[in-house]
């Protein structure tokens, strides 16, 4: 029988559901099930991990544990080799402790797990698990177990390349696109949620495993690019046709969301369910291109172009181009907000010596939070993190040096164009930290609760489901989440810390393939460069 | 590990890689991933972690069979992987 029904919805925020859910926006009640929910169960905004990103975020509501201890910090990772940069993609392998699929396989619990991101290549589980964020081209392989795919397969309306990632149609994000032509890339994303739905909901029927999690990332990708007709503050209804339009089909899709989540409850109904975002969302005013600043300012030297197809091209892509070795301190992708601090070897003289490190980093620190927008003189970074601060764990050394938090929330630009601050046009959907957590099920009290962690979903997720909690695990139970009675019935119990896995970092953060010899590294970087991550 | 068991495990490897993608291509040591099979960059760096996953490791390094000459192959063939594997895995 299944106990706990763990729904994921990418990037949600109360900000855009509270008026879907009262009926105060002029369409009335848009989500009427998930406003039940709220009503009788229990709701807090969920705070997301230090930098609200989503491979850091769902690893953490996967693995119970933050960035510093679980190692993954953004889609792309990247290894500094002194006189050129090796990047390449996170992957499962790069998770360092084990995931609750693990962990509640290996307490004798059955799982299916679908759509979240950074779990291919796939662990062997007790149950299954199709892996978010890949290519249908990829599905099959990437499924646990290897007969899955055939099984789902049979499962009627199924198409892979629906249900998919489109890497194409989701590196458009952050692009402008007129309305005419957003309504049709708002349109190509509907069936994709619909898809997991209904693949979900057969699993959930037919295997009624004991854990249950299923990731819908629409509302993600949605807002991020349809924000100007979400956010209450911005949408007024006074607005011309084509934006009425792709009101109207974003709501449709929320409606749809509210339809999967009451279908998939009626198929456990009397499990718990709890409902999170892996971060929130917020409109994003300005384009803030920080490696512009610190080229400005003689941190960093651009990588000169030869005028080629290939030099524009590359200079288009979100991985930093630099001349690295002039460069002491850079911004390595936009997703990352994050400033890496290079240190003085042999290949990189130019670099940082230790015992200057303290000292560079905090004038860098004072010289990033001066960074102004010409426009107010008014500064575009809130605040700026030490890695120690925001991603203590042994997992840090891999963790940018600093990490900046705009005023506006925004991610950062890596390209080299002028100036370094700008307004955008229309204001774009960004990460908030504050998410959602609403949880219905035996003992759950009806009430809101204080701001909780997003570590807490899996400690929560993981007593419900009946399982020994990891000692290791960073998150709680609030206090007010259940009702006494139920929880002195059915008491937490502690058990072992989970165990590690994949590569070991050593000290300072360097993966093992840093001990590889030099032929090998430059073989690496020439691979980099045949797949167009790095271009001469 | 024998070249044969190698292009054993090679081959099914592909054929898996490849067996949704609606190719009517035989998999065979002429058979090229770009040209043939249509590989785009993320099909290469799947099949990387597809290849390294088959012979259980993550460093084979056979990205120095991408370069030759000191310049960046625009295609490979199976039978370029397969002797690429068995210079790594018997050395």
């Amino acid at each position: 029988m299944t106990r706990t029904l763990l729904i994921g919805l990418d990037g949600a925020t109360f900000t855009v559901l509270d008026p879907l859910m009262d009926g105060t926006c002029a369409e009335g009640v848009v989500m009427p099930y998930l406003a039940s929910l709220r009503a009788r169960g229990y709701s807090a905004k969920l705070k997301s991990t230090a930098h609200p990103l989503t491979p850091p975020a769902w690893t953490t509501v996967c693995t119970g544990r933050t960035p510093g201890n679980h190692g993954i910090y953004d889609f792309v990772r990247f290894e500094d080799l002194g006189d050129e940069m090796f990047f390449t993609l996170y992957d499962f392998r790069d998770v360092q402790v084990e995931t609750i699929w693990q962990i509640a396989s290996r307490q004798g619990k059955s799982v299916v797990s679908l759509n979240f991101p950074m779990m291919a290549p796939p662990p062997a589980i007790n149950g299954s698990l199709v892996p978010g964020f890949v290519s249908w081209k990829h599905l099959r392989r990437n499924m646990y177990p290897a007969t899955l795919f055939d099984r789902i397969k049979a499962f009627d309306g199924f198409d892979p390349k629906e249900l998919s990632w489109d890497f194409e149609r989701e590196s458009q994000i952050g692009d402008v696109m007129p309305d005419e032509e957003l309504y049709k890339w708002v349109e190509n994303h509907l069936p994709r949620d619909k898809q997991w739905s209904n693949m979900g909901k057969r699993l959930l029927q037919e295997d009624k495993p004991d854990l249950f999690a299923l990731m819908m990332d629409g509302t993600d990708k949605i807002q991020h690019q349809a924000w100007h007709v979400l956010d209450p503050r911005l949408w007024t209804g006074a607005a011309d046709e084509a934006a009425q339009a792709v009101r109207k089909l974003v709501l449709q899709y929320y409606r749809n969301v509210d339809g999967y989540i009451r279908d998939l409850h009626a198929a456990a109904p009397d499990a718990h369910l709890i409902i999170v975002s892996d971060h929130g969302f917020a409109g994003s005013e300005k384009v803030v291109r920080i490696n512009q600043y610190l080229a400005d300012l003689g941190h960093l030297t651009w990588r000169q172009s030869d005028g080629s197809e290939q030099a524009r091209r590359r200079d288009l892509a979100n991985f930093a181009n630099l001349d690295w070795t002039k460069t002491r301190a850079f911004c390595p992708t936009p997703s990352s907000n994050g400033i890496v601090i290079r240190m003085k070897s042999d290949k990189n003289p130019g670099g940082v010596r230790p015992e200057d490190y303290e000292r560079y980093r905090d004038r860098l620190i004072e010289e990033l939070l001066d960074m102004r927008d010409p426009e107010t003189g008014r500064r575009v970074i809130a605040r700026v993190e030490k890695r120690e601060d925001a991603f203590p764990g042994t997992a840090m050394g891999q963790a940018p040096d600093l990490t900046v938090f705009l005023v506006d929330h925004g991610f950062v630009s890596v390209r080299n164009r002028e100036p370094a601050v700008v307004t955008r046009p229309t204001p774009l959907g960004t990460h908030h930290p504050d998410g959602i957590f609403i949880m219905v099920g035996p003992g759950v009290q009806a009430r809101r609760g204080e701001t909780m962690s997003i570590v807490d979903t899996t400690t929560i997720a993981a007593h419900t489901t009946g399982l020994e909690i990891p000692a290791s695990f960073e998150g709680r139970i609030p206090a007010d989440l259940f009702e006494p009675g139920w929880l002195e019935a059915n008491p937490p119990r502690i058990g072992a810390a989970q165990a590690s896995q994949g590569h070991k970092p050593s000290a300072d953060g360097a993966h093992p393939e840093d001990d590889v010899p030099e032929d090998q590294r430059q073989e690496m970087l020439a691979q980099l460069r045949l797949l167009g991550y790095i271009e001469d | 590990m024998t070249d044969a068991e190698i292009s054993s495990i090679l081959r099914k490897t592909l054929a898996e890689f490849v067996a949704d993608w609606g190719l009517d291509v035989p998999v065979e040591a002429d058979t090229s991933l770009v040209e043939d099979l249509e590989f785009d960059s993320i099909d290469v760096i799947q099949f990387v972690v597809a290849i390294e996953n088959a012979f259980q490791s993550r460093n084979l390094g056979f990205q120095s069979l991408l370069m030759q000459d000191g310049r960046y192959v625009d295609d490979l063939s199976v039978g370029q992987i397969e002797a690429f594997l068995a210079k790594r895995l018997t050395a």
